[in-house]
C-alpha cells in the first residue's frame, strides 16, 4: 500500500480533493499566522496545539482499540518532569534538551511498557482498565505532591512538590533556542507529523486489526492474532504521544506542577477525545484544539466556570451526539452526499 | 507398537465453574480426516469442551495434546497458529467492518502458514458461499446465514487443519444446511480434520461419520454414526429420560 494510500485511506475523515484541499489551506494559514498576529499570540496558540499529541494517542487507544485509559497525563507528566530533569541538569550543554527530550519519551514507553505489560498480558478488561490507569496518574500525583522538601532534588533540579518544577529550560538544537514564533513552529510541525503518522497507522493493516480488536477481542484472537501484544503496543504509543504533549507543555510554560497529572487533567484529555468523536482522529484534532481554545479563553477572561462550562459541554454531546459532534456532522454529510449523487 | 498420533486427544479433561462440572474426565481421541460431531442436550458441555480445545478456558484438570504436542497452557492466538479454527455458537464476524476486511484480517494474519491444500479449500468455500474478497458490503447487512458461512470463510482464510464448528447451522433454512453440508463434505474430502458441535440430528446423520455424545460433562456414548443412532439410552438421554 503505497504512502498516498495511506494517508488518505479510509479509516479517517476526509478523502477527497476537497477535504485535502480545505486541509492544505488550514496548514497553509497557521504556518502564515507570524505574518498577521503578534507573537504572544502565536504563542498562545501553541499550547492549544500541544495538547493534541496526546488526544490522538488516545484516540487510537480509545477509539480504534477500545481501550479507555483514564490517566494518558501521567505520561505526559513522567516525560515532563524527566525533560525537566535531564535538561535542567545539562543547562548550556548545546544538545541538553533534545537528551532531556528522548529521555522524556523513554522514561513514558517505559513506565507505559511496564505497567501496560501487566494490564495486557494479565487480560483484564473493560472498566478495570480505566481505573488502574487513573490509580496510576494519581499516584504519581501523590508522590510528586509530597516532593517539597530539599532532599527531593536530582542534581541540581528541585522536584518542589505542589509549588512545581520552575525553570525548566526551553527547547533547544544546538545553537538554537525554540521561543515564540520558532517555537510555535516546532508545535506546529510535530502536531502534523504526530496526526499524519497516526492516519497512516490506522489505514495500515495494524489498524485494521485495532478496529477488529475493538469489536472482538476474542474473535481476532482465534483468527490468530496475539492481542495482547497489540493492545500493549498502542498502548506504549499512546504514552509516547502522551508524553510528547508533555515535553511540549514544559517547554512552553517552563514549569510543571504535579496537578498537570490530578484528577481535573486526567479528564480533560477524554473529554477532548468523546466531543469531538472518538473514532476518527481528525475529530480528535480538531475537538482538542477548539476545547483548549476555549477553556482558556474563558479562563484567560478571568471566568472562573470555564471547567463547567467545558464539562456541561460533555454532557450535551453524550446526551445528543453520543458519537462525538464533528464524526456525527461528517457522517450526516457523507450520507447527504450518498443521497445527492 | 502404537498407532499414529492422533490430530486432537484429551486426557481426563475437568472443568467446573463453581459448583458446576462443565467438563467432567473428558477423554477423546480424533485422528487426523475424520469428521465428528460432538452431539448431547443443552448443558452437556458441548461448548465448554470447544472452549477448553481453544484455550478460551483452562481446564482444571487433564491434558489437551495436538499433533502429539501439550497445548494445555497455550494461548488461544498461538493455538490458531498451530492449526486450529474455531467458528463461534453465536456469529461473531466483525459487524462494524465489511465483508473484505474480514476476511483481510485473518488472510494477514495467517497467510504465511497457508499451504496449497488450504488455499484450495478456501478458494472451494468462497465459490459455493458466493462472499468474494472485494465485496464491500458491509456485514451488518448480510442475512444470518451468510454471516455463518462468513466467519467460516474467515476460519478458513487461516489455513487450519483441524476445524471446529459449534452449532454452523444454526438457524438457517434447509437448503442453506445442505449448501452447508456440501461445503463440509468437501473440505473432510480434501484432507481437512473437522469437529462439529451440532444439535440438528438430521445435520449430524447428513454429515458425521463418528458421534461422541456428551451428557453432563462426561462421554456418554463414542462410536461411528450408525451405532450411535441405534442406541436406545442416546434417546433417552435427548428426551430427557436419563
Amino acid at each position: 500500500m503505497g504512502f498516498f494510500r495511506l494517508i488518505t485511506g479510509e479509516e479517517d475523515i476526509g478523502r477527497g480533493p476537497f477535504f485535502w484541499g480545505v486541509f492544505l489551506l488550514l496548514v497553509a494559514t497557521f504556518f502564515a499566522i507570524p505574518a498577521f498576529l503578534t507573537e504572544f499570540e502565536a504563542y498562545n496558540i501553541s499550547f492549544y496545539l500541544l495538547n493534541i499529541p496526546m488526544a490522538l494517542g488516545l484516540c487510537l487507544l480509545w477509539g480504534y482499540c477500545g481501550v479507555l485509559s483514564f490517566g494518558q497525563v501521567a505520561y505526559f507528566g513522567i516525560a515532563g518532569y524527566v525533560y525537566g530533569i535531564i535538561a535542567g541538569n545539562m543547562v548550556g550543554h548545546p544538545f541538553g534538551p533534545l537528551i532531556g527530550s528522548l529521555g522524556g519519551l523513554a522514561a513514558a514507553a517505559l513506565i507505559a511498557g511496564i505497567f501496560g505489560y501487566f494490564v495486557f498480558y494479565a487480560r483484564v478488561q473493560n472498566w478495570i482498565v480505566p481505573i488502574l490507569t487513573l490509580v496510576l496518574t494519581l499516584l504519581l500525583e501523590t508522590f510528586l505532591g509530597q516532593t517539597a522538601g530539599y532532599q527531593w532534588r536530582v542534581g541540581a533540579v528541585q522536584l518542589g512538590g505542589y509549588n512545581g518544577m520552575t525553570g525548566i529550560p526551553s527547547f533547544q538544537l544546538g545553537p538554537m533556542v525554540f521561543f515564540g514564533f520558532s517555537f510555535f513552529y516546532y508545535v506546529l510541525i510535530l502536531v502534523l507529523i504526530c496526526y499524519l503518522a497516526c492516519r497512516m497507522l490506522v489505514n495500515a493493516r495494524f489498524g485494521k486489526v485495532l478496529l477488529a480488536i475493538r469489536e472482538d477481542p476474542l474473535r481476532t484472537e482465534m483468527l490468530g492474532y496475539d492481542i495482547r501484544f497489540r493492545q500493549w503496543l498502542t498502548f506504549v504509543l499512546a504514552a509516547v504521544l502522551a508524553g510528547i504533549s508533555g515535553l511540549l507543555y514544559v517547554q512552553w510554560g517552563n514549569y510543571i506542577t504535579p496537578t498537570q497529572v490530578g484528577l481535573l487533567q486526567a479528564a480533560l484529555p477524554v473529554i477532548w477525545v468523546a466531543v469531538g468523536g472518538r473514532e476518527k482522529l481528525f475529530a480528535v484534532l480538531v475537538a482538542t484544539y477548539a476545547l483548549n481554545w476555549l477553556n482558556y479563553t474563558l479562563a484567560s477572561q478571568g471566568n472562573q466556570y470555564a471547567l463547567v462550562i467545558i464539562g456541561a459541554l460533555l454532557v450535551i454531546v453524550m446526551v445528543f451526539f453520543p458519537r462525538g459532534i464533528i464524526v456525527t456532522v461528517a457522517d450526516w454529510l457523507r450520507q447527504r452526499r450518498r443521497q445527492a449523487a | 507398537m502404537t498407532g499414529p498420533t492422533p490430530l486432537l486427544a484429551t486426557e481426563h479433561l475437568a472443568k467446573r465453574f463453581g459448583g458446576v462440572i462443565a467438563t467432567d474426565d473428558v477423554s477423546v481421541t480424533v485422528e487426523a480426516g475424520d469428521l465428528q460431531c460432538i452431539i448431547g442436550p443443552n448443558g452437556a458441555g458441548k461448548s465448554t469442551l470447544f472452549s477448553l480445545l481453544c484455550g478460551i478456558q483452562h481446564p482444571d484438570a487433564g491434558r489437551i495434546l495436538f499433533k502429539g504436542e501439550d497445548i494445555t497452557r497455550l494461548p488461544p492466538f498461538a493455538r490458531v497458529r498451530k492449526g486450529l479454527g474455531l467458528t463461534f455458537q453465536t456469529n461473531r464476524s466483525f459487524v462494524e467492518l465489511d465483508v473484505s476486511q474480514n476476511l483481510a484480517i485473518p488472510m494477514a494474519a495467517m497467510r504465511a502458514a497457508r499451504g496449497a491444500e488450504a488455499e484450495e479449500r478456501y478458494r472451494y468455500a468462497q465459490d459455493l458461499f458466493g462472499l468474494a474478497e472485494d465485496d464491500p458490503t458491509p456485514v451488518r447487512e448480510l442475512a444470518h446465514d451468510r454471516r455463518q458461512w462468513l466467519e467460516m470463510l474467515m476460519v478458513l482464510a487461516g489455513g487450519p487443519e483441524l476445524l471446529l464448528l459449534d452449532e454452523p447451522t444454526a438457524g438457517m433454512s434447509p437448503d442453506e444446511t445442505s449448501q452447508t453440508a456440501k461445503v463440509l463434505h468437501h473440505l473432510n474430502a480434501t484432507g481437512l480434520t473437522i469437529i462439529v458441535v451440532e444439535h440438528d440430528i438430521a445435520f449430524v446423520r447428513e454429515v458425521a461419520r463418528r458421534v461422541t455424545v456428551l451428557h453432563q460433562g462426561r462421554v456418554f456414548a463414542d462410536g461411528a454414526l450408525d451405532e450411535i443412532a441405534g442406541r436406545q439410552d442416546v434417546r433417552d438421554i435427548y428426551l430427557g429420560r436419563a
